[in-house]
Parts: C-alpha cells; sequence; structure tokens
C-alpha cells in the first residue's frame, strides 16, 4: 500500500467517523449554548438511535433480557434500512422533545451540577432500560445489502485507495448531506439565525423581542434528531451494546465541541472530522494509541486554544 | 401618576438575590424627550434599566413599572420589547458570531417569528427598513458583510444602536454608549443619538460620563446607592453644583 494510497484510506475513514461526531456534535453543541443546558444524556439519544436502528430495520435474535425471558425471542420490524433511515430521525426528535419538555426545562435555572446529576441520572436510566429489556448482550453492526435499490453491500474501486468497502463510503455520502442540509438550517433561516445568536447570548436574542424560549423544544429536538441518527450511522458499522451511549457518543461529542469550540456549528463540524480523522489515522497504523492520542489532542486544544477552532468564548465562561 | 409619563417607575424595590439594589426608585420618562439617568459606579443605573426591560434578574419585589399606560413589570423581556422598549445594553452585546447584516436583520425577525409560534400579541409598528437603518450608519453599510466581533468599539456601538433602531421600537434605552470610547468616537455617538431623537424617538441615556450626558439631555435623574437623589432639568442639574460633587463627582 503506497503512502498515498494509505493516507487516502485513514482521510475516507476519518470523515467516516468523523460525520458521527460531528452530528453528535452539533447537537450537543446548539443544545448547550442555546439553553446553556449540559446534556449528559446526549449519548443515551446515539444508543436510542443505534437500537431503534436495530429493530426497525432487522429482527433481532434475543438471549436475555426482559423480553427473552418472557418469551419472545425475536424482536423488531424487519422494515429494511431505508425505513429506519426515516424513521429513527423521528424517534430522536420526539424523545428529544419529550425530554426537553419533562428533564431539562425545569432545570434551565439551575446549578450546572444539578443539570449534570439529572442528564447523567437519565442517561444511566435508559442504558440500564435497554439492558434490561433487550438484553445485555452485543448485537452486530447493521451494514444495509442495498437502499433504494442500488447495492449497498461488498467493495467499490476507488482511485488511487483501489477497493473499499462500499458501505463506508455511502455513509459519508449520507452523513455529509445530512450535515449539509443542518447547516443551511443554521446558517440560511431565521431559525438558525437566531440559534445562532442565541448559543452566544440567549437574553440579548429576548431584548430583541424574539421568544427564543419557545424555540428550545424544537432545537432540543433538533440536536436529539441528529444524535439518534448518528447512532443508526454508527450502529451500520459498529457493534451495537448498552454501553456505546457513554463510550462511543458522549466522550467523543464533548471532545468534538472543545476542540471545535462551544455554541459553534461550523466548529462542531470541523472538530468531529479533525478528531475523526486523527482517530482514523492511528487506527490504521498504531490502534492502540488511537485514543490516548484523542485525549492528548483534546488536552493539548484545552492549554493553547481553550476557545476551540471556532470558538470565540472560552468553555464555562 | 403624571399625565404626560410615558415610561413610569412607581417606587421600583429591585433585588440581585438577597442584596437590595433599588430602593423605592419612581422617575419618569416623558415622550419624545431624552432622560439621563447618572451616577456612581454601582449606583443602580443597570438595574434600572434591566427592571424596566424585564430582564432577570435584577427580581422587582415591589413598585410598578409602566410603559403608555400599561403595567409591564412582570412581562417577559420579550413582550416588553414587542411593546416598543428597546435597550441597548453596556457593552454593546452584539452578537460577535454574526455579520453586520445578519445582526440588524435578526431584529427584525420578532415581528415575523411572533406569527410563526402562534403569538397574539401585536408587536411595535414602525420599523425601519434595512435601507434606512444603513443610511443613518455609513460605516455599518460598508461593512455589511464582515463578521461584527471583528468591528472597532465605536462601529459595535454604532450597531448595537441601530439594531434598537431597527426594532422599531418607541424608546431606547442606553447604557454607558460611550463607554471606552475615544473622543471623537464619542462625538459620532452623540451625533447619532441626536439624529434619532429629532426622528421622534424617546430616550433614556444612562452614562457615567454626566458632563457628556447633560450636553444632549432635556431632564437627568441621579441615582446613589439605589435611591434617587435629584430630578430635575439637565440645566438645573449644570447649576447644582453641590449635587454634581457629591454624586457625580464633576
Amino acid at each position: 500500500m503506497s503512502l498515498l494510497s494509505q493516507a487516502v484510506t485513514i482521510l475516507l475513514n476519518g470523515l467516516q467517523q468523523g460525520a458521527v461526531f460531528a452530528l453528535l456534535g452539533i447537537g450537543l453543541t446548539i443544545i448547550l449554548g442555546t439553553m446553556e443546558f449540559l446534556n449528559l444524556a446526549h449519548g443515551a439519544l446515539y444508543l436510542i438511535g443505534a437500537y431503534a436502528g436495530l429493530l426497525v430495520f432487522k429482527e433481532a435474535a434475543l438471549t436475555n433480557g426482559l423480553l427473552y425471558n418472557s418469551g419472545i425471542q425475536q424482536v423488531g420490524l424487519g422494515a429494511g434500512f431505508l425505513a429506519a433511515l426515516v424513521l429513527v430521525p423521528i424517534i430522536g426528535f420526539v424523545v428529544g422533545a419529550l425530554m426537553e419538555r419533562f428533564v431539562a426545562e425545569p432545570f434551565y435555572d439551575r446549578a450546572e451540577t444539578d443539570q449534570l446529576l439529572v442528564t447523567f441520572g437519565l442517561a444511566l436510566i435508559i442504558e440500564e432500560l435497554v439492558k434490561q429489556v433487550i438484553g445485555g448482550n452485543t448485537f452486530q453492526s447493521i451494514p444495509p445489502e442495498t437502499l433504494l435499490g442500488v447495492q449497498a453491500s461488498g467493495p467499490i474501486g476507488l482511485p488511487i485507495v483501489g477497493s473499499f468497502p462500499r458501505w463506508r463510503l455511502y455513509i459519508v455520502l449520507i452523513a455529509g448531506v445530512v450535515i449539509l442540509a443542518t447547516y443551511f438550517v443554521i446558517e440560511r433561516t431565521d431559525f438558525g439565525l437566531v440559534v445562532q445568536a442565541g448559543t452566544r447570548d440567549s437574553e440579548m436574542v429576548r431584548l430583541l423581542g424574539i421568544p427564543i424560549d419557545r424555540s428550545y423544544t424544537l432545537v432540543f429536538a433538533m440536536g436529539a434528531a441528529l444524535a439518534a441518527f448518528a447512532g443508526l450511522i454508527g450502529a451500520s458499522f459498529q457493534t451495537i451494546s448498552p454501553q456505546i451511549g457513554m463510550e462511543r457518543a458522549l466522550v467523543p461529542a464533548f471532545l468534538t465541541i472543545v476542540v471545535g469550540g462551544a455554541g459553534s456549528v461550523v466548529g462542531a463540524i470541523a472538530g468531529g472530522m479533525v478528531l475523526g480523522v486523527v482517530v482514523a489515522a492511528f487506527q490504521q497504523t498504531y490502534s492502540q494509541w488511537a485514543f490516548i492520542v484523542m485525549y492528548l489532542l483534546v488536552a493539548l486544544v484545552l492549554v493553547f486554544r481553550p476557545q476551540g477552532i471556532f470558538g470565540s468564548v472560552e468553555v464555562g465562561e | 401618576m403624571s399625565a404626560d409619563a410615558f415610561l413610569e417607575l412607581d417606587g421600583v424595590d429591585a433585588y440581585y438575590g438577597q442584596s437590595h439594589i433599588l430602593w423605592d426608585v419612581s422617575m419618569e420618562v416623558r415622550e419624545g424627550e431624552i432622560c439621563a439617568l447618572l451616577g456612581r459606579n454601582g449606583a443602580g443605573k443597570t438595574t434600572t434599566l434591566r427592571s424596566i426591560a424585564g430582564a432577570r434578574p435584577p427580581d422587582v419585589r415591589s413598585g410598578t413599572v409602566r410603559f403608555k399606560g400599561d403595567d409591564i413589570t412582570d412581562e417577559s423581556t420579550e413582550n416588553i420589547s414587542a411593546r416598543g422598549v428597546s435597550l441597548v445594553p453596556e457593552e454593546r452585546r452584539i452578537f460577535p458570531n454574526l455579520t453586520v447584516e445578519e445582526n440588524i436583520h435578526l431584529s427584525g425577525v420578532s415581528r415575523n417569528w411572533s406569527n410563526r409560534v402562534g403569538r397574539a400579541l401585536s408587536f411595535a409598528e414602525g420599523g425601519l427598513s434595512n435601507e434606512e437603518v444603513y443610511a443613518q450608519f455609513p460605516r455599518l453599510d460598508d461593512r455589511r458583510t464582515q463578521q461584527a466581533g471583528t468591528l472597532s468599539g465605536g462601529e459595535q456601538q454604532m450597531l448595537a444602536i441601530a439594531r434598537a433602531l431597527k426594532q422599531g421600537g418607541d424608546i431606547m434605552m442606553l447604557d454607558e454608549p460611550y463607554e471606552g470610547l475615544a473622543p471623537q468616537i464619542i462625538q459620532s455617538v452623540e451625533d447619532a443619538i441626536r439624529r434619532i431623537s429629532e426622528n421622534g424617538m424617546t430616550i433614556l441615556l444612562v452614562e457615567q460620563n454626566a458632563v457628556a450626558a447633560m450636553k444632549i439631555a432635556d431632564r437627568a435623574y441621579v441615582l446613589d446607592q439605589g435611591e434617587v437623589v435629584f430630578d430635575g432639568t439637565a440645566e438645573a442639574l449644570r447649576e447644582d453644583e453641590a449635587t454634581r460633587e457629591k454624586y457625580l463627582g464633576v
């Protein structure tokens, strides 16, 4: 493998992982910025997305858990990946809206530690519920065979790289479209303008006569839908288990916005991509170092550029 | 209440947590005038403006704020703004991550926004078009697509005022608009305030720079430790050396 093809492979793998980080980071950052609300249950939304994807797409065989113990050995709709692609963000949106109304809203004016405790508690409850009901076993990743009649599995020949898993390439394209659409909403609509302004100074937005509180549910639900979508995308190339919400979503999402700059959507996209490529580079070369290097990178950003790449406000300010 | 009060505070007591900041503050701003609210740092000037604008904190525990005769004491910040009270806050608080154009556009969003979320309250009429706003601030016109965070201090102040103007309110409250600006920039901000006033806007001007504020004000209030200690015309304050020395240090 030539150096160039190795570099391009790393880039493609990095973009794929980075897209998941970016989707998570965008959601977390708009919620953090607009409502000044720290949502440690953001990873649980990823978890919900992954399991919802599994159950909509496939019929999963259970080996333990509440459902299995009551005689149900197979769950899931087996409705196909396209159905999952449509339904999972909707499920995330609804769960996010409910979470905002009943969990987050009463805590907007409370101390950050209270917000952390209640959302972390919620994350544990959701994780434990999944474990109890569906079982603690690990499911294989769920890449689709075809999508919209187009073959999605198997290898695809790419210039420079040569043979590359077709689905991984599609992930970059699909996630890229969603990220672009989100970017468009944030950058080009009045709603997005209000959100962007609100991430910096929500009181000033209200002083301009805009009832931004009414957008809170929508912002939260949008962030949740993106996290759930990230869960589905993640599940299509990584294994699914109750721990993924914490391990593969919550921590990377926070690292993403630290690198990109809290409160910045562009920053979340850039931060996600930077982290994704760094992780991919080390996974391909010195895989045991991948996550250590990721934390090291974040530590360096915090030391030398605490406002992140695109942020102008320091974390915690 | 006096018949010609446009904005009126009646015995307002305001708190930040447990600390009692405003003590029985009563004042009025008349339609079309420039009213100055003066006093030393910490006298309660910003707290007064925030109490009027419905920004919390402070917590207004007793007293009434009336605008055009309506009690607005317990109304939300956005409703008060929609009624026509705009605030140009201390330190400007423009949105640094948005362009000049987007900052100004945002002030016009409220009227449409309300329809979209089905709000019943009608919004203040008479908001200026973007072109009218830029016509008054040519320097901003040249910088429409620039990130607001990269503007100079004076330009940011102009943007904060332009933004309030775009809201189309009936009273503009300016909190320390001269703070941190060079003398010639202060002059151009002063000119802008005069011009806006001449176009019919009522103005409540908070300043530590009492001399500059008295130059353009019709009437003035002086606050000290949260209490009104002077109330009269700017002319009377200029002549009242004792009050000026004791409470303003000028």
